[in-house]
């Protein structure tokens, strides 16, 4: 069974083998495309919704892009199951609460997600460990070929690939890099890379898109603008400012360490006693400490976590993974007891 | 207007969002926006946009006149200004005049410099053409206009058959086995 194997294992995209991989977590590639002749979603009664998901959905498996059992038609799957892909970022938020024929296609090391009946008809989605935009984009450009010529994509020679909001249309293309930066926001750095980075008419968000906090130090850098550009052009704009970022939060976390390493070691220590002894944690909670840990592993600091374990760990202590892997749901005081006990098992061993 | 969060200093930042096709405002302080891990300048917020679009509409036109609608999927220009999101591909040439200016303040331009898709298979046309010609049949038959069905209704089985013939059921029902 899929959520099983899902269970298993962390996305290869979270291996944190990728370059630069201390501070870029991934990067994302999303392409936004609709069928001509459908209405967009929001105006399809039920038949022409449930029409438009078949059709897609036969096209993505005729041209074995996912196997066909890694098809998961979300109208027929349980609300903790679809919790546990919206937190391995497979599908959106709006894509698991929305109630009408809708389906994601999941590759085996769930670096492609193909969400149908989203926003769009399909959003493709690409996965890369580190700061890997190019390959991500041929790899989504590859699929997208694939996947047009069974489907007859709604295209205008002036406007590009046509899409339910104006803010996709064109090249439909959105590309986020995912980035750790806990020293510039303890420096009080973080500013100028928002001044740095709008200017560019990028946007920043929090660790799960829009509207959501920077909770955890974690960033999200993507492009606003989708048409007039090529897919090339819009993500050299992100290329050339992310190294400066990475460089700045380097300089940040040396400078710390030169200038108050005592405070730097009692607060990543302080954190995993925390982690390691804590009874009730909560995952606002949870996600600052494994912040500071991560920091600390790669500042040396604590030569004995490794860094697959933290990565683990803020996969699988979030509400719908902790309560899928207890397969029932749990209340809030439940949840954060089961996972402080979680982490002090990953973390102290057998003995916690 | 003071900041919603610390409620003393006032709010420089300003945040409209629409998801869901609801809107949720922010009124925030620089250090507040700065606290939640927002930029401190607002990026554009589209809603002005949006709103923009109505004055261009009413003026110019005289008195009352109907609201510009879409033909295919009926959606008029004020259904798109207060969810953001079209109803169907035809929208953008409908309301072309009034989102061109709304497209060129979002991104700086109105000209596609991006990928274009590849022709799609013979197959898929057929395909488009069958589901074209049901709806031509169906409008036949409302008129009452029988012989005119008859002859749609030949078509149509000339392009099932030899979407047949190529391996490809004329509705592409086909869906594949459930996980």
């Amino acid at each position: 069974m899929l959520f099983e194997e899902l269970l298993k294992q962390t996305g290869e995209w979270l291996s944190g083998t990728g370059p630069d991989a201390e501070i870029v977590i991934c990067c994302r590639l999303r392409l936004a495309r609709n069928v001509q002749g459908f209405r967009f979603i929001s105006r399809m009664d039920a038949e022409e919704r449930e029409a438009c998901e078949k059709q897609i959905r036969a096209v993505i498996l005729k041209a074995s892009v996912v196997a066909s059992d890694r098809y998961v038609p979300l109208h027929e799957t349980k609300a903790l199951d679809r919790k546990l892909l919206v937190e391995r970022h497979l599908i959106s938020k709006e894509h698991e609460e929305s109630k009408h024929p809708r389906g994601v296609a999941i590759d085996a090391g769930e670096q492609i997600s193909i969400m149908v009946n989203e926003e769009d008809h399909m959003r493709l989605q690409v996965f890369q460990s580190g700061l890997q935009l190019r390959e991500a984009l041929a790899r989504a450009n590859g699929i997208d070929d694939k996947l047009a010529s069974g489907l007859d994509f709604a295209f205008s020679p002036q406007l590009g690939y046509l899409t339910a909001c104006p803010t996709n249309v064109g090249t439909g293309l959105r590309a986020s890099v995912m980035l750790h930066l806990p020293a510039l926001v303890l420096t009080r750095h973080i500013e100028k890379v928002f001044q740095a980075v709008s200017k560019l008419n990028l946007a920043v968000r929090g660790l799960h898109g829009e509207g959501t906090e920077a909770s955890g130090h974690f960033y999200q850098i993507s492009n606003q603008v989708t048409l007039g550009r090529s897919d090339l052009e819009i993500l050299a704009n992100i290329e050339q400012v992310v190294p400066t970022i990475i460089d700045y939060e380097r300089k940040a976390r040396a400078e710390l360490l030169k200038r108050d390493r005592l405070r730097i070691e009692d607060r990543v220590w302080r954190a995993y006693g925390m982690l390691r002894t804590a009874r009730i944690i909560s995952s606002e909670e949870s996600l600052m400490l494994l912040s500071a840990l991560r920091m600390g592993v790669h500042l040396g600091l604590l030569p004995d976590v490794e860094l697959s374990t933290i990565n683990h760990l803020f996969l699988n202590t979030q509400p719908g993974h902790l309560q899928r892997l207890a397969a029932h749901e749990m209340e809030a005081l439940e949840r954060d007891a089961r996972r402080a006990e979680y982490i002090r098992q990953k973390l102290n061993g057998k003995h916690s | 207007m003071k900041c919603q969060n610390c409620h003393k200093s006032d709010a420089t930042v300003h945040l409209t969002e629409i998801k869901g096709g609801s809107k949720h405002e922010m009124h925030l302080c620089e250090s507040c926006a700065a606290a939640k891990g927002l930029p401190g300048k607002a990026h554009f917020s589209i809603q002005d946009l949006l709103a923009g679009i109505a004055s261009t509409q009413q003026t110019g036109k005289k008195g009352k006149t109907k609201e510009l609608q879409c033909p295919s999927c009926e959606l008029s220009i004020s259904q798109f200004q207060s969810t953001g999101r079209f109803g169907c591909p035809d929208c953008y040439t409908a309301f072309s005049s009034e989102i061109l200016p709304l497209i060129e303040k979002i991104h700086d331009s109105t000209q596609h410099a991006g990928k274009v898709p590849g022709r799609v298979s013979p197959e898929v046309a057929l395909q488009k053409e069958v589901r074209h010609l049901q709806l031509e049949l169906k409008k036949a038959i409302k008129r009452e206009d029988y012989e005119k069905a008859a002859d749609i209704r030949d078509r149509i089985h000339r392009a099932e058959q030899e979407l047949q013939a190529r391996g490809t059921p004329a509705s592409s029902d086909e869906s594949g086995p459930s996980a």
